[in-house]
């Protein structure tokens, strides 16, 4: 993992794309704690076309999203907030991207902030979209 | 039959925003935290097993499940279906392993929707802070719940 510095980013630099595939197993042991067995995974309901699946949860992507940003900033920067709006639910075994560009890099307090445009896209589109905050060194 | 012009939310409910909860200790395990790591595949040396240093999202850890599932003394029912549709999660320093925390929830809104995907719904957002015995904030949550009913029929509390 490389180090990211504040001076090198850009607004409108776009965060290099991540394929996740959330398999039943992953989304059942997402939630599975020390001394309590993996709960029973929540199911789609049956749509129209006579499709269910299991749902991939809400915080298993904005986990992966977490993991993202933090991995893309490098071991000395810092996640502060991650913001989404789940705009539809994504049944597992369907691969998720996740993207993200920068859209705004500011000094605050003696900090180096930026600002970067989060989401996990379906195979039609958007399922999660969101914003994540971090804090990178500066070089020097 | 037409939805009833009257409002869903009571005074009941409106007075229940702001207020905090008891508090919750919770803890993030060196097990706990090494298994959402593995589940992840997250190799990022920061989080090894021997930094003591549990991941941001580590977090998911603490939260409640469901999260618009804390007693309705916290957090009310007021229509029986619920789906999380927003999330935030905020850090304000690393989570240590074994550390204990205490967690307080409170609503910080509620508001009413005509319309819209789940028809007349309720959109509930609860925070959660978590906090050290000292009164230090390590990280925060807020969600929002949109409460609806998926016969059509009416309130649940």
């Amino acid at each position: 993992m490389s180090q990211r510095y504040f001076e090198d980013v850009s607004v409108g630099d776009e965060l290099e794309p991540v394929e996740k595939i959330p398999t039943d197993e992953v989304a059942t042991q997402f939630f599975a704690r020390e001394g309590e067995p993996a709960s029973t995974p929540e199911r789609l309901p049956v749509s129209r076309e006579g499709f269910s699946g299991v749902l991939v949860p809400g915080l298993l992507k904005v986990s992966w999203l977490t993991q993202y940003v933090s991995d893309w900033a490098g071991p000395a920067g810092r996640v502060r907030t991650v913001r989404v709006a789940y705009r539809r639910p994504d049944a597992t075994n369907a691969p998720l991207v996740l993207t993200g560009n920068v859209v705004a890099k500011r000094e605050e307090d003696g900090r180096h902030v930026v600002e970067i445009e989060v989401a996990t896209m379906a195979e039609d589109g958007p399922s999660v979209r969101g914003a994540a905050q971090v804090e990178l060194p500066a070089r020097g | 039959m037409e939805a009833s012009d009257e409002s869903l939310i009571t005074d009941a409910h409106r007075a229940r925003i702001g207020v905090l909860s008891e508090p919750f200790p919770c803890v993030i395990s060196a097990v706990d935290a090494q298994h959402v790591r593995d589940v992840l595949l997250d190799a990022d040396p920061r989080y090894a097993d021997d930094t003591g240093t549990a991941a941001p999202y580590a977090l998911s850890i603490l939260e409640p499940r469901p999260i618009g599932g804390l007693p309705p003394h916290i957090i009310p029912r007021i229509l029986p279906g619920g789906v999380l549709t927003q999330s935030e999660w905020t850090w304000h320093r690393d989570f240590k392993y074994g550390e204990p925390l205490i967690a307080r929830h409170q609503v910080v809104d509620i508001r009413e929707r005509l319309g819209g995907r789940f028809g007349r719904s309720v959109l509930v957002i609860a925070k959660t802070e978590y906090r050290t015995s000292a009164g230090e904030l390590v990280a925060e949550t807020a969600h929002t719940v949109t409460q609806f009913d998926p016969s059509g029929r009416g309130t649940q509390e």
